[in-house]
């Protein structure tokens, strides 16, 4: 059943409209408040001694003159802290899921640079780094495995205690298939690679835990996308009840999937603050951050795709492969499943044939990073247009050929997924429409003329948004009436960027018929279990419960109000707080009122219904909401430099109903730029012992406001099936924006036989590409 | 040292950072530390009228200086300076951890270069990493900025 | 590098209160350009950007507008990074360094004072006080060109040339200094004695990049490899010895 729009009777004042965000008045003017602003009484501060090594057995440690420090408090080292954890494992790992061996802090051995060996607490950071310093450590280095290509047939184990450096391994066989590629007019295979890049959120890991021993009960502040996951992780690993965890949740400076499982440095916090009873305090560094946090999107994919002869994909078989590192996020090694899954991506494809296998290697750790199975994106837009330029098909018009249209939906894929709701065929018309697709191609031309080198790229994706299955199928929320007739929100979820403080506003205030001023927020400890925000989940799930409550009020409110007025419900609104007669103004009572006799007045309240005024509710989520989108992008590349700029960018999305086309135009944004930085700019690098190269913000290489173009934003609007007719959309940009580019490049280099299959695009690899193809 | 308007006078070790004891010395926490390598931005405050890295100086190389961070852009009724205001306006902001040291930039900026081209802004904000809003908005709130600005007789 | 702790100095002397050391002057046919000068400064100032254009036209590509605001031309010279641009305008210009101890000032010429990445010839009790550069009088022409992976980023690779004309259009001098190839900047006395003699309507720009990269051994690193330096700093050559020459010839002969 739709229902999309304002149920419950609230008309839609605020919902799709572009409504100025609540948090910006206290973030533009300095007044944030981030993890690193927490100060308490006799806090003490953090720092770890990290590894230098990729692979080294531990020799000696010796903490003794660091422990004699003038200002030290404490060190740990894994003999202090490590028994207290058995699993690494995130609270909603699959019980079956593989894991990763359960060292808090290195013990005896390390197995990536930057594995932490030691925590000192300090009375400042200053003095805790100081004494890192006089930590005694010897190494007896090791034979590091670092190409993850070759990690798996290696005798030299990452984790020997696990026997493998395989992490998991996954085949389907399409018995079809075979048969199609014997079949086939033509069948191309091509590897592509996607290279290492970090989250790198402008706030680092942050975490500050008290524990009060005789009020039994520990507080944490943190830099955190699900403040629940933190709850249950801390309560697990100190022995406690989640009923004594309190989790305070502020403002997270960004995070993009690093932050939504507890690392080990937080459980090392944790478990020290429990140790000396003070608040402690522990903010990460930028260097530590790069080499520590986590890394993402090593994959490399093995594509064979079959063609016949009127360029229609008749099948697939695609080999993946990506690189776990050595301590993966949440505890367990990277799965492909959503990888292999979504590779047939927009486009009719039959028969799909797939294995996908991760290893451990001695580097940083995989974590979640906006979309982490975008490989199935990068490596099928790119196979696109390798395909089309090998049939000699313009990839346009390969795409039309075979991309999904409205008509054919509900679509079964290969893979079992359903899509419906979605719109890839009418995107990519929109989007190449705004470039004029023609147009450009005779601009190209000319430029080619006068030996200048332009390029166009598509790039068509479908986004799997707000996964709803086991711990991450529902979102609560409970909205409360206070006395005054003023509104309290209390929501599972861990916004960090995602603007939920309006957008959650924006759903209640229609509801409830009042104005975004009178709805405080509140995430964190006292609200409902909630998976947190990530994974494009928020505006259909946490949007739905918070729709639902705030119905539930409504429902109270006016059954009360009617009393009061004595009319009948279904004959009364709400509107800048009043709830009155429709057609008859004059007979109105405010929510103040409303709430007065609901929680003080029971006597006056109608038959049936008790006191008090607020409603909470659980929101299921389907099991996956699909969006999807189209990009397309011109770029110029300097055959002299390999330098690549972007002259434009557009994005054809269809995410159903927005909330907030203002937010969810931003959010685009920021994943496109995650993505133009993937394609040109980022990567995190490692030399053959293992050592990061890539340790510093002028190394690891974010995109800066010169180096983005215009972004253009066509939208077309296909409700989902959720209350609301919401979709997410905050990883599409990432999904589909670094094939995009790369395709652009590809094309604007085919004509001197150049055809990239590596990201990043570096300026080094176009000139180094162009020469070998003159040689 | 006079920050944001208010005098502060402090004895602190000669490796302290300006951006360190503006934070724990001054309370102005709107000064961030995003890489404290003077690569990111963040941390960007005016000091005697330029936009400078405050993680790359010592608290005690500004002594006798003037020091405005975003709080003191400000006013002390609440009210947002125009910088301010078009961030806002043009979602300039997601996060907000870029935000400060991104404010203070544009504010200093635009004080010496009331009218800048787009190119010129791009360039502008070159120092200032952002990684949620792919500065899009930051842009336009830039370019909005400088309007509203040359309305009102400059940046104050 | 302290943020880093990788440089632990006992003293640490702040010189941004030593307000002689920041001074332009003008003092016969060369700009003395004190070491605390700051960045900034020397990309606007005008009499600098009269009297020795290479400062101006590099400037622009030092950083940001904040690191410029508090980087001075002192520092960046006695930092001595392989990529920085002041240091490759010091010896496209044979600049002189002068530099000052308790024992006395001396001068230290271009071509002796950069010894290898963020190594120079001062002396442990040596402070650079100031820098004289040679200002070019005549019909000049100048070109800084460089190419970085962001705005802003350090240069992967870089020239500065500079051109000067005789009476009609037969180069007369020819300076050409390369970043980001070697550890230091360096010249290109090939190229250089190539063009001197030759009119500008004969000048084989891309035979000049080629041989001026021809002696250089190149560095590799994680943002360009030795080849990339190579090929790209042979273009870079090319593309500012064109526009040097085209700027010397717009210049009224007088």
């Amino acid at each position: 059943m739709t229902d999309h729009d304002a149920a419950g009777g609230g008309a839609a004042r605020f919902v799709g409209q572009s409504i100025k965000r609540v948090e910006d008045p206290r973030l533009v003017t300095g007044h944030g408040r981030y993890v690193d602003d927490i100060v308490l009484p006799g806090m003490l501060h953090a720092a770890f001694l990290r590894s230098d090594y990729a692979r080294a057995r531990i020799a000696m440690v010796d903490i003794s003159r660091a422990t004699a420090m003038a200002g030290v408090h404490a060190v740990f080292t894994a003999a202090e802290l490590n028994h207290h954890v058995d699993s690494l494992a995130a609270s909603v790992n699959p019980r079956d899921a593989p894991k990763t061996p359960a060292h808090v802090l290195a013990a005896g051995d390390v197995r990536f640079v930057g594995d932490p060996i030691a925590l000192v607490l300090a009375d400042s950071r200053y003095l805790a780094e100081d004494a890192l310093e006089l930590i005694d450590i010897e190494y007896e280095p090791l034979t590091p495995v670092i190409d993850f290509e070759s990690a798996a047939d290696s005798v030299d184990l990452v984790h020997p205690e696990l026997g493998s450096n395989l992490g998991s391994s996954v085949s389907s066989v399409d018995s079809n298939l075979s048969a199609v590629f014997a079949a086939a007019e033509t069948v191309i295979t091509e590897t592509f690679h996607q290279h290492r890049q970090c989250n790198m959120p402008m706030e680092t890991r942050g975490i500050v835990a008290h524990w009060e021993p005789f009020a039994g009960r520990l507080d944490v502040w943190a830099s955190t996308q699900s403040p629940h996951e933190l709850t249950a992780t801390a309560a697990r690993i100190l022995g406690l009840g989640q009923h004594q965890v309190r989790v305070h949740m502020g403002d997270v400076g960004g995070a993009f999937g690093q932050k939504i499982f507890v690392g080990r440095e937080e459980m090392a916090l944790l478990l020290a603050a429990r140790d000396v009873a003070r608040p402690v305090k522990w903010i990460e560094d930028r260097r530590e951050n790069l080499i520590a946090a986590n890394s993402a999107r090593v994959d490399r994919v093995k594509v064979s795709m079959a063609v016949n002869g009127d360029g229609v994909i008749l099948g697939a078989q695609i080999d993946h492969l990506t690189d776990s590192g050595a301590y993966p996020n949440g505890g367990k090694p990277a799965s492909g499943s959503n990888m292999v899954s979504m590779f047939p991506g927009p486009y009719r494809m039959s028969n799909l044939g797939w294995t996908t296998a991760t290893v451990y290697t001695n580097t940083l750790g995989r974590g979640a990073y906006r979309g982490p199975w975008q490989m199935e994106t990068v490596a099928r837009e790119l196979m696109m247009d390798r395909v089309a330029a090998e049939i000699g098909v313009d990839p346009l018009e390969f795409r039309r050929r075979n991309i999904i249209s409205e008509d054919e939906l509900p679509y079964t894929t290969a893979t079992g997924r359903v899509y419906e709701n979605i719109t890839p065929s009418e995107t990519l018309e929109q989007a190449v429409s705004m470039l004029d697709y023609e147009q450009f191609r005779i601009q190209q031309s000319d430029a080619r003329s006068v030996g200048r080198l332009l390029g166009v790229g598509i790039s068509a994706c479908i986004e799997p948004t707000s996964a709803g299955r086991g711990a991450l199928g529902s979102e609560g929320a409970t909205v409360r009436v206070e006395r005054d007739g003023n509104v309290n929100v209390f929501i599972g979820t861990g916004s960090h960027g995602q603007s939920l403080e309006t957008t959650i506003a924006q759903v209640v205030a229609d509801q409830l018929g009042i104005s975004m001023d009178s709805i405080s927020f509140h995430q964190g400890h006292g609200t409902p279990y909630g998976f947190g925000t990530g994974g494009s989940r928020s505006a259909v799930i946490a949007g739905g419960a918070a729709r639902a409550a705030a119905i539930g009020v409504r429902e109270k409110i006016l059954s009360i109000a009617a009393e009061l007025l004595e009319a009948a419900s279904a004959d009364l609104g709400i509107e800048d707080g009043f709830v009155s007669v429709a057609g008859t103004p004059s007979r109105r009572v405010s929510l103040a009122v409303v709430a007065n006799t609901a929680y003080s007045d029971p006597e006056a309240l109608p038959d049936g219904i008790e006191g008090g005024l607020e409603h909470a509710a659980r929101f299921q989520a389907p099991p996956v909401t699909y969006s999807n989108a189209t990009h397309v992008c011109t770029c110029e590349v300097d055959p002299a430099t390999g330098l690549v700029t972007i002259l434009r960018y557009i994005v054809s999305e269809d995410c159903g109903v927005m909330v907030n086309p203002m937010v969810v135009e931003g959010q685009i944004a920021g994943g496109v730029v995650q993505g133009i930085g993937g394609a040109l700019y980022e990567e995190a690098r490692y030399d053959l012992d293992g050592n990061p190269l890539t340790t510093t913000l002028m190394d690891y290489l974010i995109p800066t406001a010169a180096e983005v173009p215009l972004i253009e934003y066509g939208h077309i609007v296909t409700p989902s099936n959720t209350p609301g007719g919401h979709k997410g959309v905050g990883e599409g940009g990432a999904i589909a924006a670094p094939p995009c580019v790369l395709n652009a490049v590809n094309d604007a280099l085919a004509c001197m036989n150049v055809n990239l299959t590596h990201l990043a695009a570096t300026p080094d690899a176009i000139v180094t590409a162009l020469a070998a193809a003159l040689a | 040292m006079v920050v944001n308007g208010a005098e502060h006078v402090a004895a602190v070790e000669a490796r302290k950072t300006l951006a360190d004891f503006l934070r724990e010395d001054c309370l102005t926490t709107g000064v961030h530390l995003g890489c404290e390598q003077g690569a990111c931005g963040a941390c960007t405050v005016i000091l005697d009228g330029q936009a400078v890295r405050s993680c790359l100086l010592f608290a005690v190389q500004a002594s006798g200086s003037a020091v405005t961070t975003a709080e003191g852009l400000a006013g002390a009724d609440g009210s947002l300076n125009v910088v301010q205001e078009a961030f806002r306006e043009c979602h300039g902001l997601q996060c907000g951890f870029c935000t400060p040291g991104l404010v203070v930039t544009v504010t200093a900026y635009l004080a010496d270069h009331p009218d800048p081209g787009r190119d010129e802004i791009r360039s502008a904000l070159s120092g200032n990493l952002c990684r949620c809003t792919g500065y899009q908005g930051i842009i336009a709130a830039v370019e909005q900025a400088a309007v509203i600005a040359a309305l009102q007789g400059g940046i104050s | 590098m302290m943020a880093l702790r990788l440089a632990r100095p006992e003293h640490l002397v702040d010189l941004n209160g030593v307000t002689e050391l920041d001074s332009v002057q003008a003092i016969d046919g060369l700009l003395r350009i004190g070491a605390m000068t700051r960045q900034f400064v020397v990309g606007a100032d005008s009499t600098v950007a009269d009297q020795v254009p290479l400062l101006a036209l590099a400037t622009p590509y030092i950083g940001h507008f904040q690191i410029r605001n508090r980087g001075t031309v002192g520092g960046s010279v006695a930092h001595a990074d392989p990529s920085a641009e002041y240091p490759t305008v010091v010896v496209a210009l044979d600049a002189e360094l002068e530099v000052s101890s308790t024992r006395g000032t001396r001068r230290i010429g271009a071509a002796e004072f950069f010894e290898g990445p963020m190594m120079t010839a001062l002396g442990p009790d040596e402070l650079l006080t100031a820098i004289r550069f040679p200002v070019w009088a005549g019909r000049s022409g100048f070109s800084f060109r460089e190419v970085s992976r962001r705005h802003g980023d350090f240069a992967l690779v870089g020239v500065a040339v500079g051109i000067e004309l005789d009476e009609s259009t037969t180069i007369r001098r020819a300076a050409i200094a390369l970043l980001g190839v070697e550890g230091r900047p360096r010249r290109a006395p090939d190229a250089e004695a190539a063009l001197v003699g030759t009119a500008i309507s004969a000048v084989d720009a891309g035979e000049m990049g080629r041989l001026a990269l021809k002696p250089l051994r190149a560095t590799d690193d994680i943002h360009a490899s030795a080849e990339y330096r190579r090929r790209v700093g042979a273009h870079l050559v090319s593309q500012a010895v064109e526009e040097a020459c085209r700027r010397a010839s717009e210049v009224d002969g007088d």
